[in-house]
């Protein structure tokens, strides 16, 4: 908190000004358009990438193809957009500015939060929508020339699919508190991307590490590992969209375990990223 | 305030940072674990001890992206790139790599298995000299060496696909073709048979190698008991002309391959060897 910010209430006002600034920036950058068109470019591609596909179904392949897309180019944009609209604050000196008027640096850590989780949304919604569209297109086609293959309806649910989606937003979300706690201590914005780049690789092996503390002999190293184990969320949970394409649905107490689940951590990593920050000096 | 001691500022945050994650982590766990426990029983669960030869070839972005199957497929051309080359140790190495990304398609298993079973024993026998050079025990040897490896890897198979009988189906071809076990062959044909969508031919065959085994008496009775469930030409079946050709097409392909004049005049064989009284006949 800012010295002038003790004298003032916290404002939901002020964190949605700090958010919907943060929001405008995003879009502006040519990072986010570059992103958006490249993963649109891919997932619209899927069909041509069929060629390569062995095993699975067809609409499974697209469907794969379509959230490997989003995960990635999403996971990209998450980190690469926190990191450098919050850089951009303290490089132009503009955090200076905005820290010296009555705002609360909570206001102003979890307003960064919120523009970019709005940025990710926005690129979570095209691509579903577009992942939709490619998979009804394909399904209607498919329909028409295998009716036998689809006696029992569509195969695709796609609610779940819009489900799917969502969850991968909020798994930006976990990502992109990541990345702000990170960046509340970091100098600068490449430590930053990095340094969130292995997080992200950690959170979706965390597993591993979990399976692997269960065959560790040495107790000090078990404990070790049980505990790395409790310092980074897992990532994995969030990846239901096997499901998707094989005929059975998403599980909703399944969906909303991991909805809660990612709002702990969003709520938590945020808080501590507003700790950090409000010790450094800018 | 400023403390007394800033250069130790960084250390207090972060063991502050780590100190509330870790009690997050512990807090959180029994709310993640079920749903954890449901999401990976759902998933194909990439192993620890499989996924290391993969996590070290460059593919951990592609997995962590979400691009497994366009990654196990990419690997699956290498393989058959290797595979053409007659290279043992690394076609091996890949076909473990390709399942373990993707363990989804059954393709990858089946065909993985017969590279297994039925081409590295020749590429073994080839790189020692040949088939006149190498001693028949050797090469019995070694097709029973890949066909351990072959049906090893088919048995990891099932924790991804537990009722498949293509998988079972792989096995006892293995055990029959390769080892010449036609006893252990029945037993994965039978269990083929008893799945859900299993083929015809699997209980067909499971009747034939009993009567080859010598057991004439259990042949007959499953033959009997599998005859009725056969589907068979029915000449004046009143909803052919409401179905489609592909339709049509697809039946009397399922007809022709069930095989039903053959597994009845199988019967009447067995009948005769085991000198069945008349009045005891399968009757149609």
């Amino acid at each position: 908190m800012s010295p002038m910010a003790n004298t003032v209430p916290f404002s939901l006002n002020r964190l949605v000004i700090v958010a919907g600034n943060t929001f405008l920036e995003a879009v502006r950058q040519k990072l986010f358009n570059f992103l958006l068109l490249l993963a649109i470019a891919l997932v619209a591609s899927a069909q041509f990438f069929r060629e390569f596909n062995f095993g699975s179904s067809e609409l499974k392949f697209i469907s794969d193809f379509g959230f490997g897309a989003m995960v990635f180019f999403g996971s990209t944009l998450t980190i690469a957009a926190t990191a450098q609209l919050f850089f951009s604050e303290i490089e132009n000196r503009t955090a200076l500015t905005i820290l010296a008027k009555p705002i609360w640096r909570t206001e102003f850590i979890f307003g960064k939060f919120l523009g970019v989780f709005a940025v990710v949304g926005v690129f979570c919604a095209l691509m579903t929508l577009l992942l939709a569209g490619l998979l009804y297109h394909r399904e209607s086609g498919l329909m028409t020339m295998h009716p036998e293959a689809f006696e029992h309806g569509r195969i695709i649910h796609y609610a779940d699919l819009v489900v799917m989606g969502m969850l991968q937003w909020l798994k930006f979300g976990v990502l992109a508190a990541i990345t702000l706690l990170i960046a509340s201590f970091s100098n600068t914005n490449l430590y930053t991307v990095v340094m969130s780049f292995f997080m992200l690789v950690i959170c979706h092996l965390q597993y591993l590490a979990r399976d692997a503390y269960a065959q560790v002999a040495s107790v000090p190293l078990r404990l070790l590992v049980q505990v790395l184990g409790y310092v980074f969320p897992n990532f994995q949970v969030f990846n239901l969209a096997d499901q998707i394409g094989v005929g059975s649905g998403l599980d909703a107490s399944v969906a909303l375990h991991v909805v809660v689940y990612a709002l702990i951590y969003i709520g938590v990593i945020g808080g501590l990223a507003v700790y950090s920050f409000s010790s450094r000096e800018i | 305030m400023k403390s007394k001691f800033p250069e130790l500022r960084a250390v207090r945050v972060g063991v502050v940072v780590i100190a509330i994650l870790v009690a997050t982590g512990w807090a959180i766990r029994s709310f993640e674990e079920p749903t954890w426990r449901v999401v990976r029983a759902q998933q194909p669960a990439m192993k620890l001890d499989s996924l290391q030869g993969a996590l070290g070839q460059g593919v951990t972005v592609g997995l962590l992206g979400g691009f497994r199957a366009i990654v196990a497929d990419f690997f699956w051309i290498k393989t058959n790139s290797l595979w053409e080359e007659s290279d043992l140790p690394a076609t091996q190495t890949l076909i473990k790599i390709v399942t373990a990304i993707d363990p989804r398609p059954l393709y990858f298993w089946l065909n993985g298995s017969r590279m297994i079973a039925y081409d590295m024993p020749h590429w073994r026998i080839i790189a020692k000299g040949g088939y006149d050079a190498v001693p028949p025990a050797e090469q019995k040897r070694i097709d029973s060496e890949q066909s351990t490896v072959a049906i090893n890897y088919l048995r990891e198979g099932f924790a991804y696909h537990p009722k498949s009988p293509a998988i079972y189906l792989e096995i006892a071809n293995v055990y029959l073709n390769r080892l010449k076990d036609v006893a252990v062959a029945a037993e994965f044909y039978h269990e083929a048979a008893l799945q859900p969508d299993a083929p015809y031919y699997a209980a067909r065959i499971y009747g034939e190698l009993l009567r080859r085994l010598g057991r004439k008496a259990e042949a007959y009775a499953w033959l009997k008991q599998l005859y009725p469930t056969l589907p068979r030409l029915v000449a004046s079946d009143a909803a052919n002309g409401e179905k489609s050709a592909t339709q049509r097409q697809r039946e009397e392909f399922i007809i022709e391959t069930a095989m039903a004049p053959e597994v009845l005049m199988r019967i009447h064989e067995l009948e005769k060897e085991l000198k069945i009284a008349e009045q005891q006949k399968f009757r149609d």
